[in-house]
């Protein structure tokens, strides 16, 4: 590379090689865990027995375990992973101490493993969706600092000056997690707040994980990979401004629960802000509508494939969150398994569906080695059938609940037991996200090894080569 | 799979997406707008304005305000019968009428309907042991100090309430009376007789 | 937007705004509160929990029990009851006073089956006149304030769950879901500690066709010495251990039953006002005013 030519997309992706194979190969093991454990946990609604000589299947463990791992194991990696790549690549530049990147990444499984032995031992710490103890989260946050320098400074170095929507989309996650996640170690762990006020940070802190940071992560893939795969311009630089800022300013005070043991300006706020992600979530629809209309491109299980059914899940689980945070919904669905569906949606459907679109699109180029596209067809197949089954059983076993716990004639245990057939069918859902995460695994595994290995054969075949020169006429 | 790993799949120099300036769609404006009318409307019911007292149900601090208790002077009454109810009923029952072997009745009993409660207020305070005779019937049982444990205003709203309730008629009991006797009864922990009651003045 | 500053600047704009809102005012709102007084009886409340029930709470918390779990009470309403205690001397008079304020209350049947509800209204004040005319007539009433909502109906608590009934727990686990009961007031509802063993080592023994897993990981199975131990859980049926063996509550259980019936919420107070029921037990879990 010269001193003034920016370097091609081939010098980019060898850039990101090592960061991006720490990230993506970490996050794909974490994933299957994460499927073991919502198996165990899932077992519980089946056989409640199971477990009764065995603490670390109990659902009290399984559950945080399963959450722990899809968030803290496979979504912020891989989310982390596809920002970088995007950075460099829409930047043209490459990428800037990946060495040290990679240290960064071991340093987050590290402490995604610390915190899985932690909580498998009962010490959670009670809050959802931050299970993980002070130790632990604190080695999350290093890591995550010692990579978000090292991403910004490659963000930095760019020779496209004009910005691309994801980059701001990426940016901004940059800049999020680490304060989100900084303040709910300090205020729930190492110096706790007092009373319900814990309850609000650690909502406040959900809240802006689930909404805002795994959003504008999945939507700067989104916003890259649907033009890309369809050849047709982002439609349109201001619909997606609004977007940003729309899932910024109103995505940013959504959950906190309409019943809360918390004032009612609190949870006012909240559900009002939950219903207005209706509009970035409209606004989103458009854009991919608008994008890929009349686009004859046939996904063919591939990436585009993911893609459109993450922005699917997406719009869904927006919606039926909007709709849970009306009080006339709210008063049957608060404490159901609704809302455990409608995040599921969000988690598996859209965010772990476009990290699979991005990786997929990523990896062979990184690695030089083609996916086998029968594998990544049957991955989609499962994964995206694995989650409806999942989630939607979810949502309307909770509504069932939701009608039964309002009936105070009926007695409690109904409520559960109108709830079962969810569970039924959505452990089918489960083992069939579970074989799809295999698969996962197996292809990104498949990537970096056959890359490593052709690496070694192009080696060993110039270490033995015969040179001319040796041979004596 | 490529012989060569630094050699990507794809085209070498694939271009990368970009973005149309078309302007936004009004109509999404118009939602956003309308949606953040409403959600302000939903506030000002529903939001308490910020009062950190304010929980739903209730809309704002004059509504609890409009909730809380008059201070009407007959809380006595229905704190009473609930101190009453959880410790005293047990053995005297829960209408007063005693129990054989258990306590003696205290409806329509003399030592509760005196006119002055210092000698009834005692009682609770220290135990009775020992035989007396209560409306016309002879009882000998041991009675600990079961209102020991409660504060002075407990107390007297517990013996209101007994010299008030089952069709006895007698004047309240105050928090005064009660620490007045707490004052004379002093260091003593040996439950009265019958006959030593008599002594204390009424 | 042309650089990564206005990007910075909207995130910095946005997320500052709900850190200040959800973070720091409830912090300056509720995070340095200590007991308050209950209504009207200015008892403490709450009051902090004793050793094994504090342990409890960290056993609590370890086996997760809260992602199935709820402990807070919610509400839909509130009503206040005029209750007639007593006539006064003179009926005729007393229904002449009642029926000046309530028209539709002069009528004999008023005055049977005392004492009860003779009226609801929204507030204490819309009960004044009513008192009033009784009160002036000799007669005695009372006024209740009654929360309504499905969780009181189902016997959940008294009234609903607000800051100050928190403020001492170390973790404020208040839950997001119902698997199983809510547990806010299960320390008034369910008092029994060997219930709660029970229903720990083997719930269907105690619920029929409960789908709470067992913890029997909290029992230890020993065979039965000279005595059986005191402790020893009173099993029938299938759950019973074979017999020369007894089942006894390790330490971790007893606390997390200590913890269970530590759970009270139903001290009368400002913000969450009723009527303090007379119930079997006494009322709260305050400490009473010296």
């Amino acid at each position: 590379m010269t001193a003034t030519s920016t370097p091609s997309p081939t010098q980019i992706d060898s850039s990101c090689r090592l960061p991006l194979f720490t990230l993506f190969s970490g996050a794909a093991v974490w994933l299957v865990l994460s499927s073991v454990f919502g198996l165990a946990a899932s077992m519980t609604f089946h056989k409640p027995d199971m477990f009764a000589d065995c603490a670390v299947g109990t659902y009290g463990r399984a559950y945080p375990a399963w959450s722990h791992l899809l968030v803290y194991g496979f979504a912020i990696p891989s989310g982390l992973g596809v920002g970088l790549w995007l950075l460099a690549r829409l930047g043209r530049v490459e990428v800037a101490k990946p060495f040290l990147i990679a240290v960064g990444a071991k340093l987050w499984h590290l402490g995604v493993l610390v915190g899985l032995v932690a909580i498998m031992n009962g010490q959670t710490s009670g809050y959802e969706w931050f299970e993980l103890p002070r130790y632990a989260a604190v080695i999350l946050f290093l890591a995550f600092v010692l990579m978000a320098i090292w991403v910004f400074v490659t963000y930095t170095r760019r020779n496209e000056e004009a910005l691309y929507p994801s980059q701001w989309f990426v940016l901004a996650s940059l800049f999020w997690f680490p304060w989100i996640f900084s303040t709910a170690t300090l205020l729930l762990q190492i110096f706790p707040v007092r009373g319900v006020v814990q309850s609000s940070v650690a909502w406040w802190f959900s809240g802006n994980l689930l909404n805002v940071w795994l959003t504008l992560s999945g939507l700067a893939a989104t916003f890259y990979l649907l033009p890309k795969l369809t050849n047709r311009p982002l439609q349109s630089h201001y619909l997606a401004m609004f977007v940003f800022w729309t899932v910024l300013i109103f995505g940013t005070w959504t959950g906190i629960p309409m019943h809360s043991p918390l004032p009612a300006w609190m949870s006012t706020l909240s559900s009002a802000a939950t219903v207005m992600m209706i509009v970035p979530m409209l606004a989103v629809g458009s854009i991919v509508f608008l994008t890929t209309i009349g686009a004859k491109t046939d996904c063919r299980g591939g990436s585009l494939c993911f893609s459109k059914f993450g922005v699917l899940s997406f719009n869904l689980a927006t919606l039926a969150a909007a709709i849970a945070a009306c009080p006339a919904v709210a008063r049957v669905t608060d404490f159901t398994w609704f809302a455990h569906g409608h995040t599921t949606l969000r988690l598996y459907g859209f965010f772990a569906m476009t990290m699979f679109a991005a990786i997929y699109h990523i990896l062979p180029r990184v690695s030089g080695v083609e996916i086998c596209p029968r594998r990544t067809k049957s991955h989609f197949w499962l994964a995206m059938i694995g989650t409806l089954l999942l989630a939607v059983p979810m949502i309307i076993g909770g509504i069932k609940q939701g009608l039964k716990l309002a009936d105070v004639s009926a007695p409690f245990l109904d409520s559960t037991k109108a709830a079962m057939l969810g569970f039924r069918i959505g452990t089918l859902g489960e083992v069939l996200i579970a074989i799809g995460a295999l698969i996962f695994l197996a292809n990104v595994l498949l990537s970096i090894l056959s890359h490593y290995r052709a690496i070694a054969k192009t080696a060993f075949a110039d270490a033995t080569a015969i040179q001319p020169a040796e041979v004596k006429l | 799979m490529n012989a060569d790993p630094k050699q990507p799949c794809s085209a070498t120099n694939e271009a990368e997406p970009t973005a149309t300036t078309t302007a936004m769609p009004v109509w999404l404006l118009s939602l956003m707008v309308t949606l953040l009318f409403l959600s302000a409307w939903y506030f000002d019911l529903y939001g308490g304005w910020f009062e950190p007292k304010v929980y739903a149900p209730y809309r704002s601090i004059a509504h609890v305000d409009g909730l809380q208790p008059r201070k009407s002077g007959e809380e006595w009454r229905s704190r009473g019968k609930v101190l009453y109810e959880s410790n005293c009923a047990l053995c005297h029952n829960p209408d007063g009428a005693g129990k054989p072997s258990q306590g003696p009745p205290l409806a329509g009993s003399e030592w509760v309907l005196t006119t002055g409660a210092n000698r009834l207020i005692h009682i609770p305070l220290v135990g009775l042991a020992g035989p007396i005779k209560v409306k016309g019937q002879d009882w000998n049982l041991n009675m600990a100090a079961m209102g020991a444990m409660y504060t002075d205003q407990q107390l007297a709203d517990l013996l209101s309430y007994v010299r008030n309730a089952w069709g006895n008629k007698a004047p309240v009991v105050t928090a005064e009376q009660v620490k007045q006797a707490r004052v004379e009864i002093g260091n003593r922990s040996q439950a009265y007789t019958a006959d030593e009651l008599m002594k204390i003045a009424e | 937007m042309k650089s990564s500053s206005t990007v910075f600047l909207a995130a910095f704009i946005a997320l500052s705004a709900s850190w200040a809102g959800f973070v720091l005012v409830p912090q300056l709102q509720l995070g340095r509160a200590d007991q308050a007084e209950t209504v009207p009886s200015k008892d403490k409340y709450p009051i902090a929990r004793p050793g094994l029930a504090a342990q409890g709470a960290e056993v609590y918390r370890s086996l997760g029990c809260v992602y199935c779990h709820s402990q807070q009470v919610g509400q839909q309403g509130v009503t206040v009851e005029v209750v007639l205690l007593d006539a006064g001397t003179n009926a005729t008079t007393t229904l002449t006073a009642i029926g000046k304020v309530k028209l539709e209350l002069n009528k004999p049947e008023t005055l049977t089956g005392l004492p009860k509800q003779i009226a609801q209204v929204d507030d204490i004040a819309g009960s004044d006149a009513l008192v009033k005319a009784i009160t002036g007539v000799g007669g005695k009433v009372e006024v209740n304030v009654i929360p309504t909502g499905a969780d009181i109906s189902r016997g959940w608590g008294k009234r609903r769950t607000v800051a100050q009934d928190y403020i001492f727990d170390s973790v404020v686990q208040p839950g997001t879901r119902r698997a199983g009961p809510d547990l806010a007031n299960v320390g008034s509802r369910l008092a029994d500690p060997n219930w709660q063993l029970n229903h720990l080592y083997a719930p269907k023994s105690t619920v029929k066709d409960s789908t709470m897993p067992a913890y029997r990981f909290l029992f230890e199975k020993r065979k039965i010495g000279k005595i059986p131990s005191a402790d020893a859980l009173k099993l029938t049926g299938d759950s019973a251990p074979l017999a020369g063996y007894e089942i006894v509550p390790t330490e971790k259980a007893h606390a997390l039953v200590a913890y269970l019936l530590s759970l009270r919420a139903d001290a009368p107070l400002w913000e969450s006002p009723v009527t303090p029921p007379p119930a079997a037990a006494p009322a709260t879990n305050s400490v009473a005013a010296k």
